[in-house]
């Protein structure tokens, strides 16, 4: 690598020559050696997943949790060092409460996608902190109604109540939020060690045609993590899920932990992939052989 | 001076995604003497090796209680431990004022990976240079968590910190399907048989160097602590002897001693 | 024309008289707080029966005598586990029912399991919402509310917890807020006067009681009215219902009322 030794890369918030803070770029690597996430937006909600690397096997089995709920409607997963995703964590919880306080409504995702892409950007920006070592994958689902504030108090008027625009509101969204605080809208995300992997597998599932159901991308999303994970065999890993449903939808609109009956026909499924794969590879094996 | 130019402080990356002062803090745990846990489905035990500064001195406390349903074990430096325990103390007794209940262990551990975090990320600070484990109980049952300087926390069901604890860990990893269903008595038994196996050539366990803490539930309750008890100098005499027959009687059995 | 900037968009002294800079001065007169309570919920009624609590409480929202809103909803439910019921103000109502919902929110970081009961328990949430009645009137600006609290202990026994706007707080089998205090409670005693008592009775006996005790109320509490919500708090959840009505009212005593008001004979 060039920086090393120019002494440019020695402290956040200052650019090189060419114009780069090597510091986000180092942050950039710890991301990469992180267990693999993704998050599917799918056309009725959202899911997110994550591969666990069980570095010892005195961890306690199904214990520690990588997703997080950051409000009732939204959640999120993340790649990279873990106290960093915490912390992260912490202050997009306080970014939902503060918008809840302040406009008596749950935050949109795009708006919560914003408000910590700008906290990380802010980490970007001067010495004396350094930028986070994570990239986060976040995913909610916008009611698409009115809500409840404050309870029902009077009924007021029955219809046109205060100038509501036609036409499609909310819905699933998905964001990626990387070290330097720069974010993007996704259908398919994918970071950590297997995204390259995660990533041609997305693409694939032509997910902007938004045909794909929650369910569906709820069994996609273990094939997924299975298939990223084959890269790293040798190490044991845990998959951990939840999902976002719409209203109407299984999980009423909240984030929420994937429910074990489903969580488990789709790992099989993926396992079964999984194998039918391996078996396929060394049928090509033999015939290089031959 | 330095090993390199990025290990000078805690807000600098290595080109690799390191940040070598939270890796050194880290060596800070390893030089403190070893401290071991297990979790049952009815108790939790935290065991440990105490130190003394020479002959005449005092042994070092390694286990404290934080609240009635919660303990610690430290290794590292024990005044950074201090810190630590004197907030996490108020932490759970704030809870208990407030809510009249016990604190969830879980909730407790995370609020100290949330301050260890803030002094890894900021210059100015360093990262704590201690590790904890925490043996507590709640309405979800009996919890072990190890806490490190990066603010990382991990739930196990066993756990090993401080110098040559490897040794410890390797055996927990050996015994790790006899603990879900331990009684109290066998748990202790196998953190003391856990810590005997970091000791070093004639060095013992003797009853002014070890100290045992347990936590559980109460017999035949499913949602009452059994307060978090510590047991030192005479009485963990019972347990030592019990190790040493034991050793004695089946010689070879998963575990070489040193005698 | 005074020019100088400190005389810039106040009265012009010579017009008006020299400004009176008391105006501005907090210590001239005593800092004021809440000092009545203006939209305002009548009683709440709760008791116990063996596997859980009834609850009850009517719609109405009173602007002093005025029955100014017909459909405030003054039971809410708490994570399906626990309702809290208020009278008093309506508008602190709605600041502790936001509260508390942003403390749900934050039970639910510890997991999102679907399966997983809410943790905190009604006992827990009494002694929470206690706290901070009892903060609020320490400050000298109180929460004008008395609230019960129903759902389970810890020992997942049924649980009936009061706590008002001075920080007082108490158990007991049955319980009731405001004139049900006088009116009610007797009547609920009669029904279960120890939790022995409230351990043997069915639900339907302890919906008919607090359907009988609303009844009683609204005959006499000039705040009161017909529809009401009424929840059941039993292991499987919060059963909720918001438009209860009163059912077999008979008016026919009121014409051999005497003594009241205008009356002469």
């Amino acid at each position: 690598m060039t920086s090393i030794g120019t002494g440019y890369d020695l402290l956040n918030s200052i650019f090189s020559p060419d114009g780069r803070n090597f510091q986000v770029e180092y942050a950039v690597k710890a991301v990469e050696n992180g267990g693999t996430s993704i998050g599917i937006r799918a056309k009725d909600g959202v899911v997110l997943a994550v591969e666990k690397i069980i570095g010892s096997k005195l961890l306690k089995p199904g214990a520690n949790k990588r997703i997080a709920t950051v409000d009732e409607h939204a959640g999120v997963v993340y790649s990279g060092m873990v106290p960093d995703g915490r912390h992260f964590v912490d202050r997009a919880r306080d970014e939902a409460q503060s918008w809840r306080q302040t406009l008596k409504t749950p935050i949109p995702t795009s708006e919560l996608a914003s408000r910590m892409g700008s906290y990380l950007q802010a980490y970007t920006m001067y010495g004396s902190v350094r930028p986070f070592g994570i990239t986060a994958i976040v995913g909610g689902v916008d009611g698409s109604g009115d809500e409840v504030i404050d309870g029902v108090v009077g009924s007021g008027p029955s219809t046109g109540a205060g100038g509501k625009v036609d036409g499609k509101h909310g819905g699933p969204f998905l964001y990626v939020i990387e070290p330097s605080g720069q974010y993007w809208g996704y259908y398919g995300a994918a970071t950590g060690k297997g995204r390259q992997a995660a990533k041609a597998e997305l693409e694939k599932l032509d997910l902007a045609a938004g045909n794909i159901t929650l369910e569906q991308a709820v069994k996609e999303a273990a094939k997924i993590i299975y298939n990223a994970h084959k890269d790293n065999k040798d190490k044991d890993f845990e998959l951990e899920m939840s999902w976002i449903s719409g209203v109407d939808g299984p999980t009423g609109g909240r984030h929420m932990e994937v429910p074990q009956e489903l969580k488990e026909e789709a790992e099989r499924l993926a396992r079964a992939e999984d194998e039918s794969d391996d078996e396929e590879d060394e049928k090509k094996d033999e015939k290089m052989e031959e | 001076m330095f090993r390199n130019n990025y290990d000078n402080d805690a807000v600098t990356f290595s080109p690799q995604g390191r940040i070598f002062q939270i890796e050194y803090s880290e060596e800070a745990v390893k030089q403190g003497s070893v401290v071991v846990g297990i979790a049952s489905k009815k108790h939790v035990v935290l065991c440990a090796i105490k130190r003394n500064a020479e002959e005449l001195s005092s042994y070092q406390k390694k286990l404290f209680a934080i609240d009635e349903h919660c303990g610690i074990a430290i290794a590292g430096l024990t005044s950074d431990a201090r810190v630590l325990s004197n907030f996490m103390k108020q932490q759970a007794l704030g809870h208990r004022l407030t809510y009249g209940r016990a604190m969830p262990v879980a909730s407790l551990v995370d609020e100290i990976g949330t301050k260890a975090q803030i002094n890894t990320q900021m210059y100015g600070k360093r990262p704590y240079g201690v590790g904890l484990l925490v043996a507590g109980v709640d309405e979800d049952g009996t919890h072990l968590f190890e806490f490190k300087p990066s603010g990382m926390t991990e739930e196990l069901v066993g756990c090993a910190i401080g110098a040559r604890s490897q040794m410890a860990r390797t055996y927990l990893e050996k015994n790790i399907d006899a603990f879900a269903d331990a009684s109290k008595e066998e748990l202790i038994k196998h953190g003391l048989q856990a810590l005997h196996e970091t000791l070093v050539q004639d060095k013992e366990l003797t009853i002014d160097n070890t100290a045992v803490g347990v936590t559980g539930f109460k017999e035949g309750s499913k949602n009452k602590a059994e307060p978090f008890k510590l047991y030192e100098a005479a009485e963990v005499k019972q347990w030592l002897d019990a190790i040493s027959e034991s050793k004695e009687g089946n010689e070879g059995e998963g575990m070489d001693v040193d005698e | 024309m005074d020019h100088r900037p400190q005389a810039w968009g106040r009265p012009r002294d010579d017009v008006y008289g020299a400004y009176d800079h008391s105006f501005m001065n907090t210590n001239s007169h005593p800092n004021q707080h809440t000092q009545q309570p203006l939209v305002t919920g009548t009683s709440v009624l709760a008791v116990k029966y063996k596997d859980g609590v009834v609850i009850a409480a009517d719609n109405l929202g009173s602007y002093g005598s005025f029955a100014r809103f017909t459909d405030v909803k003054r039971l809410h439910t708490f994570q399906d586990t626990s309702v809290v019921g208020f009278s008093g103000d309506i508008s602190d109502m709605q600041y502790i029912t936001r509260h508390l919902h942003q403390k749900s929110i934050e039970e639910s970081y510890a997991s999102s399991s679907a399966n997983k009961k809410s943790r905190l328990s009604a006992a827990n949430l009494h002694t929470y919402l206690s706290k901070m009645l009892y903060r609020r009137r320490s400050k000298m600006d109180p929460l004008w509310n008395h609230m019960l609290v129903v759902g389970f202990d810890d020992d997942e026994k049924p649980f009936v917890g009061s706590a008002d706007l001075l920080g007082t707080t108490f158990t007991a089998p049955t319980l009731a807020t405001g004139i049900g205090s006088m009116l009610a409670q007797p009547l609920l005693r009669t029904y279960a006067g120890t939790d022995e008592e409230a351990a043997e009775r069915t639900k339907e006996e302890a919906i008919k009681v607090i359907q009988e005790c609303m009844k009683v109320l609204f005959y006499r509490d000039a705040r009161s009215q017909e529809t009401y919500s009424l929840a059941v708090v039993s292991r499987e959840g919060v059963e909720m219902k918001t438009s209860e009505k009163l059912e077999n009212m008979s008016w026919a005593f009121a014409d051999r009322i005497k003594g009241y008001g205008t009356q002469t004979v």
